[in-house]
């Protein structure tokens, strides 16, 4: 395996960060958030599972799609794209893994690909860093992932003793290498520690739970405040709305009003989810819009898509308020498939 | 413009064209685009919709009412009821609104073709049928006997009805009405949709069923349906949901795995009864 230096990793991120923005994981009033920061100084190299994943450096809570300036009932639009080149340092393979989920709804082949997506990925090279072990809450293995996965990153990092194991996986982290020194070694990293596997039924399975009451019983405790969509790699639901053009931005005549049209995140949790104008809210009850969440992540998304919508990143546990826990979710209707009874032999 | 092509986010500025009071609280909107009704809504199909901006409040998804082969002006019926159909409604002619469109899938016109078909309408759910009933009417010899049941709850509210004695005067075309609650110059039928869905008593035979309303009236109409021996590829709806993409991304209109957005926002029932979660 290649070894690059600690030294060597701090002086290839200063250099990115003089040439481009730098986003890492930075320790912020006790919590770890990716920011985008000046310098390897500012970051938290030794740190467990930020508190929300890397998907706003791709699809931003708030995001502006287009100024719009009106004057009576004159209107001009100006398209809003992107533009900055982006580097994501500590990219963990869970969050690399739902980079992908929002990668086949935004940039797929099933629907139009969206080009403020678009330009944020293709700008973007992700650093992944291997997880040493799994958080408490971790279940990555049970869906389909493991914390020293090093696909779905540009460059892939390991921690070993002498520094970290390194592994360009495409061309674009093969050339931030360019220059390096780096070490030869034999040997493999020594491999992550493992939590148990958490049951997740076979796809085939959800279907016939649809209408099962557990769903109600689990909506009795949900307060539809939408916090596990948030930290979630892959929750990917948006509303958009026209604001007005934040203070402080250009607004040269004074005659004309100066807007923005805004995407912001979204939940299916969120009690006005579908509510529509006039009142009728079809997804009324608590119940259906937790069961939709789940639905979504486990059986909507896969016929839609292929993979899992859940990189077991556990987030959506550590923040819930009332303790909706997916992995007992996953038990609850692994335990609801009926089971085949084989016809009896017979004597 | 190959840029706002891409970007199917941009709307396409238009000019409000004409403004017209149908109904209390419903108007329809003649739309022109700044540069033209292009390429794109010239091939605009009966059943398909697009989104409207009221810059300033937002924008939000209607039925196209309008048919390219009768004209390119874009119309759109649209009822005061939210944010942005209120602010729809304070324009006048000659403002301007934002497009983004045609969106969705389309009635399978090709395919009711030699076909009887009953087309049934309920209150502003029924704007979207006009381009059904307009492409009958003007390739009348394409298709078999047209029976159109039209309700509202008030003859105030019944849409189109400067073009009635067109639809009455086509060949092989019935048009039966019905209100809620009539006024003393009302001397159609009285009730709901589905008691004159019982009176006229369609046959299923070769017959083709488009519902589009509000869902409770589809769901009774299309139970109607059923029992009165429609099968479910014989039956056709369009389906309604919050949106804020139309392009299959937002996530907001999912019935289970289905988006109305891409999937729909035409069903037969053959496809809904296969839905997991209800319309209603």
């Amino acid at each position: 395996m290649k070894i690059i230096s600690q030294g060597a990793l701090t002086e290839l991120l200063d250099q990115v960060a003089r040439e481009k923005r730098l986003i890492a994981p930075v320790e912020e009033a006790g919590t770890i958030r990716y920011r985008p920061v000046g310098g390897s100084g500012e970051i938290a190299f030794d740190f467990a599972r930020p508190l929300l994943s890397i998907k706003e450096a791709f699809f931003p809570p708030t995001e502006t799609l287009l100024t719009i300036a009106r004057n009576g009932g004159q209107v001009t639009l100006q398209e809003v794209m992107p533009e900055e080149e982006q580097v994501i340092f500590g990219v963990r393979p869970c969050d690399a893994r739902g980079v992908k989920a929002l990668d086949a709804v935004f940039s797929g082949e099933r629907v139009p690909p969206d080009p403020y997506y678009g330009r944020r990925r293709q700008q973007t090279t992700l650093i992944g860093l291997a997880c040493r072990e799994m958080g408490e809450t971790c279940f990555c293995t049970s869906v389909g992932g493991a914390p020293d996965e090093a696909g779905n990153v540009d460059l892939m990092l390991t921690e070993v003793e002498d520094g970290y194991a390194v592994e360009a996986i495409t061309s674009r982290g093969e050339s931030l290498l360019q220059g390096m020194t780096l070490t030869d070694v034999t040997g493999a990293p020594s491999p992550p520690r493992l939590n148990d596997p958490v049951p997740v039924p076979a796809a085939g399975a959800w279907a016939e739970q649809f209408e099962d009451a557990f769903w109600a019983a689990l909506g009795e405790r949900c307060l539809s405040c939408r916090l596990c969509a948030y930290v979630c790699p892959t929750c990917r639901c948006f509303d958009v709305r026209d604001e007005p053009l934040p203070a402080g931005q250009t607004q040269p005549d004074p005659q004309t009003q100066y807007l923005e049209r805004v995407r912001c995140w979204d939940s299916c949790t969120g009690a006005n989810y579908r509510r529509v104008a006039g009142g009728h809210n079809p997804r009324a009850e608590e119940g259906e819009r937790l069961r939709n969440r789940f639905f979504c992540k486990f059986d909507f998304y896969p016929q839609q898509y292929g993979p899992l919508a859940c990189t077991g990143c556990g987030r959506c546990i550590d923040v819930c308020p009332v303790n909706v826990d997916v992995t007992e979710v996953l038990a609850a209707v692994a335990a609801m498939v009926p089971v085949k009874i084989p016809e009896e032999v017979s004597a | 413009m190959n840029r706002a092509r891409a970007n199917r986010m941009m709307p396409q500025l238009a000019r409000l064209v004409t403004v017209r009071d149908m109904a209390p609280e419903i108007k329809m909107f003649g739309v022109e685009l700044l540069n033209g009704n292009g390429a794109e809504f010239a091939g605009t199909r009966p059943g398909q919709f697009a989104f409207i901006s009221a810059f300033g409040t937002g924008e939000a998804p209607f039925g196209i009412a309008s048919t390219p082969g009768r004209g390119p002006v874009l119309e759109f019926a649209v009822q005061r009821l939210g944010a942005v159909t209120t602010a729809l409604h304070e324009l006048g002619e000659g403002n301007m609104v934002g497009i983004r469109g045609p969106l969705g899938n389309c009635f399978p016109m090709k395919a009711f073709e030699e076909k009887d078909l009953l087309v049934l309408g309920g209150g502003v759910g029924g704007a979207p049928l006009r381009p059904v009933l307009h492409t009958i009417l003007d390739n009348r010899a394409d298709y078999g006997h047209l029976t159109i049941l039209w309700a509202a709850r008030h003859p105030s509210l019944l849409l189109y009805r400067e073009e009635y004695d067109d639809w009455r005067s086509a060949a092989s075309t019935e048009l039966h009405l019905t209100v809620d609650e009539p006024d003393q110059d009302w001397d159609g039928d009285v009730g709901l949709i589905t008691e004159l869905l019982q009176k006229i008593d369609p046959s299923p035979r070769n017959t083709v069923a488009i519902t589009c309303g509000p869902p409770v009236m589809i769901y009774y109409v299309d139970r109607l349906l059923a029992e009165m021996g429609f099968a479910p590829d014989q039956r056709y709806v369009t389906l309604e949901a919050r949106m804020h993409c139309g392009l299959g991304q937002c996530g907001r209109c999912n019935l289970g795995e289905k988006l109305i957005c891409v999937d729909g926002p035409v069903f037969s029932m053959a496809e809904v009864e296969q839905m997991r979660e209800s319309y209603l």
